[in-house]
C-alpha cells in the first residue's frame, strides 16, 4: 500500500514544471505535437478510470470501451443538436455514467475470470447497439461532421475552440481536474477502502465495508472517467465511429496501465504516453507497425514487470518501497 | 515524490523524443520547396490490406517516373504511405501528421468512405487538398464539397454511382426482371443499391426490388444472406460486399446452388485484381456458367489504348501484379497533380484548384473530366462478363459493355439519396 500512498502527484516543484510544459507546449510545438498530446492527455484519464477498477479493486474489466463509446456517442448527438461543448461533454459524462452504474450492479458481484467476461460481453453489447442502431448511431459509419463547438459559460461568455490549440487547453483544464479528483480519491478513507477489499475481500465485511457498494461506486466512478476521456475525443477527430466500443479499444488503457504500472498512481499517465508515443515513433517507420508495437509492448511488460513508472519509483525509492501489495497488506 | 519525478522525467524525455528535427535545405525547384511532399495512405492491415497496397504500388510507381523524368517544375517528389487501418481515428491522426509534422504538401488515397468523411473537415482545418481515390460515398462530393463547400476535398476515382452501370448492363433482358440485393451493411451497401433502383426504374419501369440482405463488414458466413434473398425468388442478383468478403460471398453462393437458379449475378466490385486473383479456379472451371458479371473503378484490360497498355507493363515489371483500381486512381491522381502544378506554378490551394478547372487529362483509366462542381473526376469504366482468357493469368471481364458515365451517374444538382435498408 506504501506504493499507491506515497505519490504525491499533485505536489512538488516537478509537478509544477510538468504542467507549466504542458501550458506552454501549443506556444512551442506544432500542431500535430499539441494533437498528439491531446490523444495522450484522453488516454491517461481513460486508463486512471480504468486503474482505479483494476489496481486499486483488483477487477480486471474488458468493457471499458463500452463506456468510452457511450460518453462519445451521446456528446457528439448533443454536438450535433446544440453547439455547446460543455453541454456535450457533461452530457456524455453522465450518460456513461449512468450506464456504467446500470451494467456494474450486474457485474460487480462477480469477481475474476467471470467479472473480467461479464464486462467484456456488456462492452460488446454497447458496441452491437452503436452497430446496428443505424438511425441514431449511423451503424457502421458513425456520425460525422461533429463539431468543435465553442465554449459556453451560463450564457455569460461564448469561447472558440475551433483552433487545434484551444481545444488542446480545455482538455488540460479537464484532464488535470480529472487527476486531482482521482488523486484525491484514491488518498481518500474511500480509496483506502478499495484497496483493502482488493487484499482481503474476505477480512473487508468483518470491519463493516459493504464489498458490493464499494465495487459500484468504483465501476461507476471508472465508468465516468472512460465517458469524461470519450466525450473529449469527437470535437477533436469531428467522427464517432462503433470500433470506439470494440474490444479492441479496451485494451488500449489495459496496456497503458500494464506499460505504465498498476501499483504507481502515475502509471496510467505515462503508459498512456508511453503507448501513443511508441506507436506514433513506430508508424512513422513501418506499415507492418502492429508487429512491431506487439514485440516492444511484450519486451516492456515481460522486462519491467510492475510497469516503467513501477520500475523507476523502485529504483528511486528502494528502501521505502513495499515491492507488491500482498506483502504490503500483511 | 521520487515516483513522480521519475514519472515526470520519463514523460518529459517522451516529449522531447517526439519534437521535429528542423528541416534544412533549398533547391531549385520552382515551388520553392526542397522537395515536394506527398501524404499517401490507405488500409495496409487486416483483411483489406491489398487496396492500401495498391495505393501505394500506384502512388510509387508515379513518382518515380516523374522523379525520373526530372520532376514536377524542377521539385522532387517524396512520399509518405501510411497504414490507416481502416479506422476514422487513424486516418485523421495519420492526416494531421503527414500535413502538421511531415510537411506533405498534398494529401492521396483512402479506401473508406467512413474515413473519407471524417477525414473532409479535417482537411478545411489543415488547408491541403486530398486526391481520393477509392472512397466512393457520394456523400463526400454531394455533401462535402456540393453543399458544404469544402475546397480541399478532389475524388479522382468513380464513386458509387459507377454501380448502377448494373441497369444499363441488363435494361435489355426483360427477362431478368426481378431483383434482389446482398448488400454491405454500411453506407456503400445502402447508397448502391439506392442508386441502382433508381436507375433501373428509368430504363425498365417493370423491375421489381423483391429482397435485401445486408451483411455487415468482415462477414464471413453469407449463407443467412443467401439464404434470404434467394428466398424472394430474384432473377438477379447485385452484391456489394468487396475485397476477400466478395470472394468468401461467391464461393458460398456457388455452395449453395445460387448460380443454377439466378440469371446473372452483379458483384459491384468483383472487376477487382484481388476478386478475380480469388475466384480464378472457379472461372476456370466455368462453375459461375458465364452469370457472374462485375464492374470496377478501373479494370486493367481496358481501355484498349497506348497510355493503359503502357501502364500495365510499367506496373507488372515494377510489381509483377497487375494493377487495381486504386493503384490506377492514385497514380493518375499524382499525373493530375503535376499537370495542374505546372498550370498554377503555385502550391496554394486556390490557384491548384483553378488549374484543376476544365482539365481534362488522358489517363491509363481514359479520359478523365474534372466536374468543378462537386470536384469529382467523370470517366468511363465498363461492366463485363467474368470470363477467363488465357492472356492473362486471372480472369478478366469480357463482352464489355461500355456506357458513357454521364448517363448514370449522378450530375449537379443533387437531389438526397435515400440511403437505408
Amino acid at each position: 500500500m506504501t506504493y499507491l500512498r506515497h505519490a504525491h502527484i499533485m505536489s512538488g516543484p516537478l509537478t509544477a514544471a510538468l504542467v507549466a510544459a504542458l501550458i506552454v507546449l501549443p506556444l512551442l510545438a506544432g500542431n500535430y505535437l499539441t494533437y498528439l498530446t491531446i490523444q495522450i492527455l484522453i488516454l491517461s484519464l481513460f486508463a486512471l478510470g480504468f486503474n482505479l477498477l483494476f489496481g486499486y479493486t483488483g477487477l480486471l474489466s474488458f468493457g471499458q470501451a463500452g463506456f468510452y463509446a457511450v460518453g462519445a456517442y451521446i456528446c457528439a448527438k448533443i454536438l450535433l443538436v446544440q453547439p455547446s461543448l460543455l453541454l456535450g461533454v457533461l452530457g456524455g459524462t453522465v450518460a456513461a455514467a449512468v450506464v456504467a452504474v446500470l451494467l456494474g450492479a450486474l457485474s460487480v458481484r462477480h469477481t475474476r475470470i467471470y467479472f473480467s467476461m461479464l464486462t467484456l460481453a456488456f462492452g460488446m453489447m454497447i458496441y452491437s447497439v452503436a452497430w446496428k442502431w443505424r438511425d441514431v448511431t449511423g451503424g457502421d459509419d458513425g456520425l460525422v461532421g461533429i463539431p468543435r463547438a465553442p465554449l459556453k459559460i451560463l450564457g455569460i461568455a461564448s469561447i472558440s475552440l475551433s483552433t487545434i490549440e484551444h481545444y488542446y487547453y480545455f482538455v488540460l483544464v479537464v484532464v488535470l481536474l480529472g487527476v486531482f479528483f482521482m488523486y484525491r480519491l484514491v488518498n481518500s478513507p474511500f480509496g483506502l477502502s478499495l484497496q483493502a477489499i482488493r487484499d482481503g475481500e474476505t477480512r473487508a465485511p468483518f470491519v463493516g465495508m459493504s464489498v458490493t457498494t464499494h465495487r459500484l461506486l468504483a465501476f461507476t466512478i471508472a465508468g465516468l472517467y472512460a465517458g469524461l476521456a470519450g466525450a473529449l475525443l469527437p470535437p477533436l477527430e469531428n467522427t464517432v465511429t462503433p470500433v470506439m466500443a470494440h474490444w479492441t479499444t479496451s485494451a488500449d488503457p489495459i496496456l497503458a496501465t500494464l506499460l505504465g504500472g498498476i501499483y504507481v498512481f502515475s502509471g496510467p499517465i505515462v503508459g498512456g504516453a508511453l503507448f501513443i508515443i511508441i506507436k506514433d515513433l513506430i508508424v512513422r517507420v513501418t506499415v507492418h507497425w502492429s508487429i512491431v508495437l506487439g514485440t516492444v509492448v511484450i519486451i516492456l511488460v515481460m522486462g519491467f514487470r510492475g510497469g516503467v513508472a513501477g520500475i523507476v519509483a523502485g529504483m528511486v525509492a528502494r528502501p521505502r518501497a513495499a515491492p507488491a501489495p500482498a506483502v504490503a497488506s500483511k | 515524490m521520487r515516483t513522480w519525478i521519475s514519472s515526470a522525467t520519463v514523460m518529459l524525455i517522451l516529449l522531447a523524443l517526439i519534437v521535429p528535427p528542423a528541416s534544412v535545405g533549398q533547391t531549385a525547384c520552382q515551388l520553392n520547396v526542397p522537395t515536394l511532399k506527398l501524404g499517401v495512405q490507405g488500409i495496409a492491415s487486416g483483411a483489406h490490406a491489398d487496396y492500401g497496397r495498391q495505393i501505394n504500388m500506384g502512388a510509387t510507381l508515379a513518382i518515380e517516373e516523374i522523379n525520373a523524368a526530372g520532376g514536377i517544375l524542377g521539385c522532387k517528389l517524396e512520399m509518405r504511405f501510411m497504414d490507416d487501418e481502416n479506422k476514422p481515428a487513424t486516418g485523421v491522426k495519420n492526416a494531421r501528421f503527414l500535413v502538421n509534422e511531415w510537411g506533405a504538401h498534398f494529401l492521396y488515397g483512402t479506401d473508406s468512405s467512413g474515413i473519407a468523411m471524417a477525414l473532409g473537415p479535417v482537411l478545411q482545418e489543415l488547408k491541403r487538398i486530398q486526391f481520393f481515390t477509392h472512397a466512393a460515398t457520394h456523400r463526400l462530393t454531394e455533401e462535402l464539397v456540393y453543399d458544404k463547400k469544402i475546397k480541399e476535398i478532389v475524388r479522382v476515382s468513380a464513386p458509387v454511382y459507377q454501380d448502377a452501370i448494373a441497369a444499363w448492363v441488363f435494361k435489355d433482358n426483360p427477362e431478368i426482371k426481378r431483383w434482389a440485393t446482398i448488400g454491405a451493411d454500411y453506407e456503400y451497401g445502402y447508397a448502391t443499391w439506392a442508386i441502382f433502383k433508381d436507375v433501373m426504374k428509368k430504363s425498365r419501369p417493370d423491375a421489381e426490388f423483391v429482397g435485401a440482405a445486408w451483411a455487415p463488414f468482415l462477414t464471413l458466413d453469407f449463407s443467412s444472406q443467401i439464404a434470404a434473398v434467394m428466398a424472394t425468388n430474384p432473377d438477379a442478383i447485385i452484391a456489394t460486399p468487396w475485397a476477400g468478403e466478395a470472394v468468401t460471398l461467391l464461393r458460398q453462393a456457388l455452395l449453395m446452388g445460387v448460380f443454377d437458379k439466378v440469371q446473372a449475378w452483379f458483384q459491384a466490385m468483383g472487376g477487382s485484381v484481388d476478386v478475380l486473383e480469388g475466384i480464378s479456379r472457379e472461372v476456370q472451371d466455368n462453375r459461375f456458367k458465364g452469370k457472374l458479371w462485375a464492374t470496377a473503378r478501373y479494370i486493367h484490360n481496358w481501355p484498349n489504348t497506348q497510355i493503359n497498355r503502357s501502364f500495365v507493363e510499367r506496373f507488372q515489371k515494377r510489381w509483377s501484379r497487375l494493377p487495381n483500381y486504386s493503384a490506377e486512381t492514385t497514380y493518375s491522381a499524382i499525373y493530375i497533380t503535376k499537370l495542374a502544378l505546372e498550370k498554377a506554378k503555385s502550391l496554394d490551394t486556390d490557384s491548384v484548384l483553378a488549374a484543376l478547372n476544365g482539365m481534362r487529362i488522358p489517363t491509363p483509366a481514359g479520359l478523365r473530366v474534372y466536374r468543378s462542381e462537386d470536384h469529382q473526376f467523370v470517366y468511363n469504366v465498363p461492366a463485363g462478363r467474368v470470363v477467363w482468357d488465357a492472356k492473362y493469368p486471372i480472369p478478366v471481364l469480357g463482352d464489355l459493355v461500355v456506357i458513357p458515365a454521364n448517363e448514370y451517374w449522378r450530375s449537379p444538382p443533387f437531389t438526397a439519396v435515400p440511403v437505408g435498408k
